[in-house]
């Protein structure tokens, strides 16, 4: 049965498959996703944004893609220059999706090889939070090209973002840093208000030995302007928070550079 | 590879009808009977099994007594970067073997000779 453990998806038309992940749920993950793949888009690559979250889809709201009928749409659907796919796109926004493990995971590996991806250089892949179905699911299947990790400044953020890189590690899929959201206000004296703490991306990522891969500042248009379906870097490309996004896509791509590629396991022959 | 630095298997090789050799990154080539594996299959049901004392009022089922072919391995595909499954021919499928466990469960002399000794001095 496709998908099932075991059975290796193939994306030779996709370059790069980043997943982003939190240990933890209100980090910001959806948001850092869909600015991310933005922000290369705009450097001039071909970008896919695939919401893995069955349960919280974002992806529709973040970009503004209103309800569709699924039947008569065809899938990816695109926006902003990037291609979609989503539950959201699926479901009604009203109905909730009350789904066992399976299901997720058949989910998850129908958006991977039933959507008509194209060419792509970056498959940017926005994971729910936590350890668990989906998670697996693309472990275990989907050819990996790493891993962001988006953790905010505060101890009990890192305390999930910390089992999330070990759950990356266990799997021996790349973890291309950690990213530190809601990082500081920036006032208007040039200080910086750390509202949610202080340091915490830049301590993990030393203790797990993984590159630091940015701060993003806090800014209220952020939210104002990800809830109308204009992502940040779209909605107002030269504030500061627009140009750390810029600077965690030149990061994301520099890490990949460096990492080489990851030769696939042996088969056995029969 | 990777981050980790962890040896992973560059080859994997029938030897003979019942052992697997495994050649490794770190040079290291692990050596397994087929029934080792499947005698240490790591899925929740088979450690379920592995955990209860054998019961010796079981009678054997008549599936059980049929002649059988002997154990062999059906397939042995990667699970992403970090595993393998084992499909076998007695049906038996659920289990993921971690690189780290296939480690642990080599039989070549070295390793068989090094965990003699760590339970020798247990």
């Amino acid at each position: 049965m496709p998908g099932e453990g075991g059975s290796q998806i193939s994306l030779p038309n996709v370059r790069y498959v980043v997943a982003v992940a939190s240990g933890k749920g209100g980090v910001g993950k959806s948001t850092v996703a869909a600015n991310l793949a933005l922000a290369l888009q705009q450097g001039g690559k071909r970008i896919g944004l695939m919401d893995a979250d069955i349960y919280g889809p974002s992806v529709p709201i973040m970009m503004g893609v209103p309800t569709v009928d699924p039947r008569t749409t065809p899938f990816p659907i695109e926006r902003y220059g990037i291609k979609l796919m989503s539950m959201g796109f699926i479901v009604n926004p009203n109905q909730a999706v009350i789904w066992r493990g399976p299901m997720v995971h058949k989910a998850v590996s129908q958006f991977l090889t039933d959507i008509n991806w194209g060419s792509l250089d970056y498959l940017i892949i926005d994971l729910p939070p936590g350890t668990g179905d989906a998670q697996l699911t693309l472990t275990q299947t989907a050819p990996l090209s790493g891993a962001v990790i988006v953790t905010t400044p505060q101890e009990v953020a890192l305390i999930d973002a910390r089992k999330g890189l070990e759950m990356f590690r266990q799997v021996h899929v790349p973890v291309l840093g950690i990213v530190e959201n809601m990082s500081y206000l920036p006032l208007p004296g040039g200080e910086r208000l750390e509202i949610f703490g202080k340091g915490g991306g830049l301590k993990l990522a030393a203790d797990a030995g993984v590159p630091s891969l940015g701060q993003l500042p806090i800014d209220p248009r952020v939210a104002e302007c990800g809830d109308r379906g204009d992502p940040i870097v779209h909605c107002y490309p030269d504030s500061p928070v627009a140009l750390a996004y810029r600077q965690l896509a030149a990061a994301v791509e520099r890490e990949l550079a460096t990492l080489g590629e990851q030769p696939e396991l042996p088969t056995l022959p029969t | 590879m990777g981050q980790s630095g962890a040896p992973h298997p560059v080859a994997l090789r029938r030897e003979s009808v019942d052992r697997l050799l495994i050649d490794w990154s770190d040079g290291h080539r692990s050596s397994y009977a087929w029934r080792h594996l499947r005698d240490h299959c790591p899925c929740a049901t088979c450690r379920d099994e592995a955990g209860r004392p054998p019961d010796p009022f079981r009678i054997l089922t008549p599936k059980e007594l049929e002649p059988r072919p002997p154990l062999a391995p059906l397939s042995m595909t990667p699970v992403g970067h970090y595993a393998y499954k084992i499909t076998w021919n007695d049906g038996h499928d659920t289990g993921i073997f971690t690189l780290e466990h296939l480690r642990e469960l080599c039989q070549c002399a070295e390793c068989l000779q090094r965990s003699d000794r760590q339970s020798g001095a247990e």
